[in-house]
């Protein structure tokens, strides 16, 4: 009896289960993220309902300012306008994208990185901007070239930048003091002679302190910065073979590979892209290449270190930067480009792209932004826009996002001394050209 | 197992000082266990303490084991980060109706394959071992393209055309992940391991398939329901990919697109990813609580096959 009464529970249990699934299943509405304002005023010329692809904005404080603040003060400009926000990040953005072009369900308005551009202009997903009166010559007041250029594709605009991630050299000012130095270094063989100076180990020979952290960076941007630095580039410059195993690349790599071999500043294993808190903040390195958001975490975790961290350009034949970034492009397919080159320009725009980088710390693509407030009061951020006339950025060719998941393997081997730095780049630069060619 | 067997085995006919040798054994076996389970709590409980944490103290080297001031606010800060009951309750229905789907067609085709001869029955079942095989990111697109161009459903014609198919909804959701070739596998193990008298005698008592399978089979094979269950619910809970790509409003997403918010380029905002994560795994550690013991026997039994 006992039995049957629990296989009857059992059964409800399973059956009202059941129901809800189908009832919940029937029961989708369209009660997502579609935001609309009341305005009755602006420009009813352009309309229609709009999707928005973004890996920015994300969470309740990035949906906030999304949906609360910038879109209103669009539909005020076009209230015939309805826009449908569809949020993900960097990590998914891939794959949300294939799937929509795989589908034909292309957003009308998408988001993507510096590097990305390429594939998707060149596979005919993307707009060409200037037939919508968006052209080059109109925004290179606004940016410098080379940001710019991150929305180019074979010398037409398929996108806006909006904000750009930086990576560049940071240093503690106070460990620098320790050993003497009042100036970041402003060459290689400088920073050479900082780094071995910097290094702490304990007696027993453990490394206490990093004279310089290579390892807390993606290894790709980290190799970046150095190579840009040292003269080099990632490909030649009609983007039809990679160049990043030229002398300069090798040079480079080589650099880095004696940091870790010959000088030891920095062992394998003692930091890391996943490490919970940069080795900067707890003294554990006294300098890294460095990426502009550590400002936020230094002001939650260590604002006594305020005025502790200097930024500086890695140089060596030139000051080298590495940036990415965020840019907005318009889909080639949408059945509302008055509408969807109207959010681009929107969010591009000063007002809401200084929010939009606000919101996250980061460097605002428009030189014209360097005056404000918060750049202004972000000593990384307001460094990495001073310095954007040297910046350089990844990607050129279609196959970027193919190609550039092989170099942080070849990056390490090489610091591994698994291959030497010319037989790493070289095999790199195999793979690339094999992917190049298909 | 063994500890038994030598205490069985040194019963009435062997000297009683033997006995404190055997406990020592015991003693041996339960430090060296609990030093195991130690280490495997170790993660769990750093992730805890860690959730509780100030980010002046998470900066800290060496990094300290207990809280020096346990931050609470961590656990509401981070729940206002974003919508976590929605998702919350999105993982459950996801998680619950993934488990139901895959525990009652599992069992049903596990069932076939072992214990109902039929022509082919070999081949279809080499077909879900050549399943397992298939990594996850080769179906993607293909599994979305099933979704998108589903016939009747998101203003599709009867050939799947003019609308958007199943995406933005829980059909989505809930039916391409429902059924794993993992779960049929486990299933046959189980139904191939059970007596063929037992069905002998049903088919006298003039019992049909469905009721030798319901009622007289699948009682038997508990410790396989609970652990298909058990991994299902845990596999889909922990899904992220696949609700992301086929919805596009947040009233869609799961709790991992939540937890996603705390790792931005370049940085992860720790204290509350630890308090989020500490969140989303009560439901599998109540879970793992309440069907232990068919789970372990589960584990036990697939592991002797």
């Amino acid at each position: 009896m006992k039995k049957e009464t629990r296989r009857v529970k059992a059964s409800l249990a399973a059956g009202a289960a059941a129901f809800s699934l189908v009832l919940v299943a029937c029961g989708g509405t369209d009660n997502g993220s579609e935001a609309r304002g009341d305005a009755n005023s602006g420009d009813s010329e352009v309309s229609g309902d709009i999707t928005l692809l973004t890996p920015i904005y994300e969470g309740n404080e990035g949906k906030q300012l999304l949906e609360e603040e910038l879109l209103p003060q669009f539909y005020e400009q076009y209230p015939e306008v309805t826009v449908t926000v569809d949020y993900t990040n960097f990590g998914s953005l891939n794959e949300k994208l294939t799937t929509a072009v795989a589908s034909g369900l292309v957003p009308d308005v998408m988001m993507m990185g510096v590097g990305w551009i390429e594939a998707f202009a060149s596979n005919g997903v993307l707009a060409d901007l200037g037939e919508h009166g968006v052209t080059i010559d109109e925004l290179s007041g606004d940016f410098t070239p080379e940001i710019l250029e991150g929305g180019v594709w074979e010398g037409d605009l398929y996108a806006v930048p909006i904000m750009l991630d930086t990576r560049f050299g940071i240093a503690r000012k106070d460990i620098l003091a320790e050993a003497g130095f009042t100036e970041p270094p402003g060459s290689f063989e400088e920073l050479r002679e900082y780094a071995i100076a910097l290094t702490e180990r304990s007696d027993s020979g453990e490394l206490e302190r990093a004279g310089f952290d290579l390892l807390s960076m993606d290894l790709r941007q980290m190799y970046e910065v150095f190579l840009f630095a040292n003269g080099g580039s990632l490909f030649n410059d009609d983007y039809t073979e990679p160049a990043f195993n030229s002398p300069e690349g090798v040079e480079a790599l080589q650099f880095l590979v004696d940091l870790v071999q010959e000088d030891e500043v920095e062992d394998i294993g003692f930091s890391s892209t996943d490490i919970d808190v940069h080795p900067l903040l707890n003294g554990r390195a006294a300098m890294a290449v460095g990426h502009n958001n550590l400002w936020i975490q230094l002001q939650e975790a260590a604002p006594e270190l305020a005025d502790e961290l200097m930024p500086f350009s890695i140089t060596g034949t030139q000051p080298g930067m590495f940036f990415g970034g965020t840019l907005a492009t318009v889909s080639s397919g949408s059945s509302h480009p008055e509408a969807a080159m109207a959010l681009v320009e929107f969010l591009a725009g000063e007002e809401a792209a200084l929010a939009a980088n606000e919101q996250r710390g980061n460097v605002p693509a428009r030189t014209a932004l360097l005056d404000s407030e918060y750049v202004q009061s972000n000593p990384l951020v307001q460094f990495a826009m001073e310095n954007l006339d040297v910046a350089q950025r990844e990607g050129g060719v279609p196959q970027w996002l193919e190609i550039r998941g092989d170099f942080t393997p070849a990056v390490e081997s090489a610091l591994l001394g698994q291959k030497t730095a010319q037989e790493a780049l070289d095999d790199l630069a195999d793979g690339a050209r094999a992917a190049m060619d298909r | 197992m063994t500890a038994t067997t030598t205490s069985a085995s040194h019963g009435a006919g062997q000297p009683a000082e033997r006995r404190p040798r055997v406990n020592a054994r015991r003693v041996l076996l339960t430090v060296l266990l609990a030093f195991g389970a130690f280490t495997m709590i170790i993660p769990f409980l750093w992730m805890i303490l860690t959730s509780v944490k100030s980010p002046a103290e998470l900066i800290e080297f060496p990094p300290s084991f207990w809280p020096k001031e346990w931050v609470w606010s961590n656990y509401t800060e981070a729940l206002d980060a974003a919508p976590f009951a929605t998702y919350f309750r999105n993982s459950l229905v996801i998680a619950t109706g993934h488990t139901l789907i895959t525990v009652f067609f599992g069992a049903m085709a596990g069932y076939a394959l072992a214990r109902i001869p039929f022509r082919g029955r070999e081949l279809i079942f080499l077909g879900f071992i050549a399943m397992l095989m298939i990594p996850t990111y080769t179906k993607i697109v293909p599994q979305f393209l099933l979704v998108k161009f589903m016939p009747l459903f998101g203003g599709n014609d009867i050939l799947g055309q003019g609308g958007s198919g199943w995406l933005n909804t829980w059909w989505a959701l809930l039916i391409p992940g429902g059924l794993s070739p993992f779960a049929i596998f486990l299933f046959r193990q189980f139904y191939l391991s059970l007596p063929r008298e037992l069905e002998e005698a049903a088919r006298l008592d003039g019992l049909g398939e469905f009721r030798i399978w319901g009622q007289v089979y699948t009682p038997l094979v508990k410790p396989a329901i609970a652990t298909v269950a058990l991994l299902t619910f845990q596999d889909s809970w922990n899904n992220f990919l696949w609700p992301l790509l086929v919805t596009t409003r947040d009233d869609l997403r799961v709790i991992q697109v939540g937890l996603a918010v705390f790792q931005q380029e370049g940085t992860t905002q720790w204290a509350y990813l630890m308090a989020g994560t500490t969140l989303a795994t009560i439901p599998m550690v109540v879970l793992f609580l309440v069907a232990q013991r068919y789970f372990i026997q589960g584990f036990a039994t697939a592991g002797i096959k």
